[in-house]
């Protein structure tokens, strides 16, 4: 077999590609309208993933902390969450919807997080806030188990648990995008606008790219609402674009609900984003319009000029969230590249499962390493001591010093990219990212062509 | 003094006695906000946890050393990559990050045997490596893996390498704060008197409590090295393990950021008789005076003042420059510690800027009776501030600029006020007297940007403004600046390199004849 699908052998990590659950949870959680978490835990919980959200949007978003101190980790520390939703309720009157997300720490010293909201309805939100519309929603995160994806997952899914709610049919899908950037948003609402379907997009977030403006208008936050989360309930469908970021929303909606669901595949290049759209048709009954027909072509039309030219045959290596690595590497099949490496960061065992990864394994025709509980050693090994040729890199921020350190021109995708301006901006699904992705490969190339000096002057003409 | 009670804090009345405002006569006993106390839980406080302030800012600036983290990925993976201490070794330490991976399995079984693992795998990938630091973090602290037995397995195993172990799990105080002290003490009970260094010169110092962020510690290293003085280590900045093991044969140890490496200074003289001098790198006034008493105490002033007359006389007429474009300008002092301090007084001395306020997430009492004690009348001095107390502090106070984080960077953009990175700097780095100059470039580029101006205009509402498609920061800054003052002669824009530290690493430097 050319495709081999291995586990890092290694039973530490060195430079981490995924940080851990409740860092997912939290930023779940920013999407929400009218919502401020309390991570439960050490400081460092919160004050971290808060700069880390901060370098990649280049904004600041709310999320409270229980700063556990010494004696709640000797003691216990729910009083420490029951202060804290007492104070955050007093000095942020609009907020309603509250998780409460657990950490390593609390995990371990078995703080009753559920017990502790029970007791704060009864007596604390039914009394001093009487009259006050307010949902506390346990989130468990432990941190030492599954990663920042399995987090985000899991919060996503216990909001959606939380609030849907059976009513009316409201003649639209739910599209879980999983964990995108603004700009995809955008692109996903395009389509489905083109489409004419109506949708509720977990998470509305497109606002994160939030405007400076003559009032001031100080907080970036999401726009998903209680009623967006309740109406979830009565869709017609479920579309969770990620395999590993919303299913197991969508499959609640569907055992719970009886709503179907659909799972993927992640609509990155023209192939997935065809499929998605046929996906759509199926669930919707409405027909793929003409617009989106020209919009593909043109899509079609720029890739054409840079495959068999410029993109075929370069050597890549992809890590980061695994719907992201999956769909990137499909993609790069498409354009007549090699991706060698796909590096998946956590010990989910279910990737092998993946049919994805299983149709790569019995078609690549090339050798091609996929490593699960990846980390970034893995990457940068097989380049220093392995002879491990690369063209080009796709992941986050956080291996930036591999592309640097060995000269291989990089495009930053995924989260978090705060060493390339405005990264958020911009999708990667749909037509539009399709374009804007094997765009950025380009520039990327030609960039290191002239740096370097390696045949600079094919670009003369073209 | 009175305090200062914040509206949206009226709700959280143990709040009132974290804020005081500075009055005309008052005298610091009158008032003087709480400091490093459990924070308020809910408050969206600034604050980070013991194993960052361990970790993240003592522990990793430390060049040549695996930096292992012994829990779930996440500490690791958050605290790495958020700052800029630099190192003269490509940056090894910035570049890496090791963590052990706890899974539930090592929470319910222990993860010992895992650590084990991870030091061998960790020494395996990096063989140059000899040197390890290992930090706990709230999961196997609580789960009560004995690190240090551990460490000193793998030692007894592998003669050529050494650990250091620092147990400051995330909830081991109020903040960061108690992990600085944590590491202080575990160093120099582990480590220091360990290793003989070879000394070289009369003047032995050890440079304590500098972090060499954006080069700082080398910009402070060169002007130790114009006096011939030897510095046997610095902690940690750029620093070398081996070098932070013979700490207890210097002469002095040269002590610059007082709130995060007092404690290991105050064990060096308690154990080894070690005077602690604390010096300011920041400013040229407390800079130069500064390298007087270092050079007054090893009776070698006159090389200090030689540094200082060369250097004023090429940096000052720059400094200038930005002070008549400076002055008046409010400016809040919003870092985490001691920076409060060390800017408050000499940034309005020198730059001409107006405190008018200061505050510290993980400062203790004395770094605010300092930071109150040098700043403007009238300021407001903020303990442990939150999310809402910032923005309505910015709000009263209208600040042309605040230095702080670059999360609550964002805050104050989102309000137009613009924010130099009081931690990583902008484009450091803001120690030595060229430093400085980069420190006001900075500043005046921040408040004088075109682009700010524009964010205050109203297009929907306000006439849009018919003069032209520019602006200079100078068609701002020189707008109501004498005539005299825009020509002079005598002072100048900042006229150095975008990196100053690449050049500084090949200078040579005079041999001064050892006596004994």
């Amino acid at each position: 077999m050319n495709c081999e699908l291995k586990t890092k052998e290694r039973s530490g990590v060195i430079n981490p590609i995924f940080t851990c659950q409740p860092a997912g949870a939290q930023f779940a959680s920013i999407g929400i309208k009218e919502c401020i978490g309390i991570v439960h835990g050490g400081q460092g919980c919160v004050m971290f993933v808060r700069l880390l959200i901060s370098q990649h949007f280049k904004e600041s978003f709310e999320i409270a902390s229980s700063s556990v101190h010494e004696d709640g980790a000797v003691f216990g520390a729910l009083n420490r969450v029951e202060e804290a939703v007492d104070v955050l309720l007093m000095r942020y009157p609009d907020v309603k919807v509250i998780p409460i997300i657990t950490t390593c720490s609390t995990e371990v010293i078995g703080d009753d997080v559920d017990g502790v909201i029970i007791k704060l309805n009864e007596e604390l939100l039914s009394t001093k806030y009487a009259g006050r519309e307010v949902h506390l929603i346990p989130i468990h995160c432990p941190s030492f188990v599954g990663s920042m994806v399995t987090g985000y997952d899991t919060a996503v899914k216990d909001f959606v648990a939380y609030f849907a709610e059976k009513g009316e049919p409201n003649g639209k899908i739910n599209l879980l995008t999983g964990w995108v950037n603004p700009g995809d948003v955008t692109e996903l609402k395009h389509l489905l606008s083109e489409m004419e379907i109506d949708a509720t997009v977990l998470f509305e977030i497109e606002s994160f790219d939030s405007p400076l403006m003559p009032d001031g208008n100080f907080v970036s936050h999401g726009n998903t609402t209680i009623a967006d989360l309740r109406d979830t309930a009565n869709a017609y469908g479920t579309y969770a674009l990620n395999r590993y970021e919303g299913t197991k929303a969508a499959k609640y909606l569907e055992n719970k609900f009886s709503i179907p669901a659909i799972i993927g595949p992640t609509p990155i290049g023209i192939r997935n984003t065809d499929t998605f759209l046929k996906n759509l048709k199926r669930m919707t009954g409405k027909p793929i319009p003409e617009s989106l027909v020209r919009e593909r072509g043109k899509a079609l039309d720029a890739l054409t000029d840079l495959v068999h030219m410029f993109l075929a045959d370069k050597k890549v290596a992809i890590y980061g969230n695994p719907d992201l690595v999956i769909g990137l590497a499909e993609f790069c099949l498409d354009l007549e590249m090699k991706p060698k490496l796909l590096i998946l960061g956590d010990d989910n065992v279910t990737y092998g499962d993946d049919p994805r990864i299983k149709a790569l394994q019995e078609n690549v025709d090339y050798d091609m390493e996929i490593v699960m509980n990846g980390d970034l050693w893995e990457l940068e090994n097989r380049i220093v001591n392995e002879g491990l040729e690369l063209d080009l890199i796709l992941g986050h921020s956080k291996g930036r010093f591999v592309a640097i350190d060995h000269n291989i021109p990089m495009v930053r995708v995924g989260f978090p990219t705060y060493d390339r301006a405005g990264m958020y901006r911009y999708p990667v699904v749909g037509y539009g990212g399709a374009t804007w992705l094997a765009e950025q490969m380009a520039n990327a190339l030609f960039a290191d062509m002239e740096y370097k000096k390696n045949k600079e002057w094919v670009l003369n003409m073209w | 003094m009175p305090y200062h009670e914040f509206d949206c804090s009226k709700c959280i009345p143990e709040r009132k006695k974290h804020a005081v405002v500075k009055g005309p006569e008052d005298d610091l006993t009158k008032a003087l906000p709480l400091g490093y106390l459990n924070t308020i839980p809910g408050s969206i406080s600034e604050r980070g946890c013991a194993y960052c302030g361990a970790k993240h800012v003592i522990g990793t600036p430390m060049k040549d050393v695996i930096h292992i983290s012994h829990g779930p990925t996440g500490c690791t993976y958050d605290t790495w990559q958020t700052k800029r201490y630099i190192s003269d070794n490509d940056n090894f330490q910035l570049k890496r990050t090791f963590a052990t991976d706890v899974k539930e399995k090592h929470i319910v079984f222990g993860a010992e045997k895992l650590l084990k693992e991870n030091i061998i795998e960790a020494f395996r990938a990096f063989p140059e490596i000899k040197r390890m630091t290992i930090y706990q973090t709230c999961a196997t602290a609580l789960i009560g893996d004995d690190i240090d037995a551990i460490a000193q397995e793998v030692m007894d195993e592998m003669p050529d390498v050494d650990i250091f172990v620092c147990n400051s799990p995330g909830f081991g105080g109020p903040s960061q704060s108690g992990g600085h002290h944590k590491i202080n003490i575990a160093w120099i009970n582990q480590k220091v008197g360990n290793v003989e260094p070879v000394i070289t010169s009369d003047y032995v110092i050890n440079y304590v409590g500098e972090y060499n962020i954006q080069g700082d510690q080398e910009i402070m290293l060169d002007f130790f090295r114009r006096m011939g003085i030897q510095v046997l280590s610095t902690f940690t900045g750029n620093g070398s393990y081996d070098e932070l093991r013979s700490m207890h044969r210097a002469h002095l140890n040269v002590l610059e950021c007082a709130r995060s490496a007092e404690y290991i200074c105050n064990e060096l003289r308690v154990r080894y008789g070690i005077p602690r001098l604390d010096i300011d790198g920041f400013g040229f006034e407390p800079l130069a005076s500064s390298l007087r008493k270092v050079g007054r105490f090893f009776g070698i002033e006159e090389r200090a003042e030689k540094i200082i007359e060369e250097e004023s006389a090429r940096w000052k007429p720059e400094l200038d420059w930005y002070k008549e474009r400076l002055t008046g300008k409010k400016i809040c002092l919003w870092p985490g510690g001691s920076k409060l301090w060390h800017w408050a007084n000499v940034i309005h001395e020198e730059m001409g800027l107006d405190v008018v306020s200061v505050y510290t997430k993980f400062g203790h009492q004395g770094d605010m009776e300092k930071g109150i004690a040098r700043c403007e009348v009238g300021a407001l001095a903020i303990d442990d501030p939150n999310e809402l107390e910032g923005l309505e502090a910015m709000y009263k106070l209208k600040p042309d600029i605040i230095l702080t984080g670059k999360r609550p960077g964002e805050v104050a953009k989102k309000i137009r006020v613009p924010y130099l990175n009081a931690h990583a700097y902008h484009n450091g780095p803001y120690k030595g007297f060229e430093g400085w100059v980069r420190f006001a470039r900075d500043i005046y580029n921040a408040i004088y940007s075109p682009i700010h101006q524009l964010s205050y205009l109203d297009i929907s509402k306000d006439e849009i403004p018919d003069d032209g498609g520019f602006k200079t920061q100078r068609m701002y800054s020189d707008a109501t600046l004498p005539e005299a003052v825009k020509t002079s002669s005598a002072m100048r824009e900042y006229t150095g390199k975008y990196d100053i530290i690449a050049e500084l690493r090949k200078r040579e430097y005079p041999e001064f004849n050892k006596k004994q």
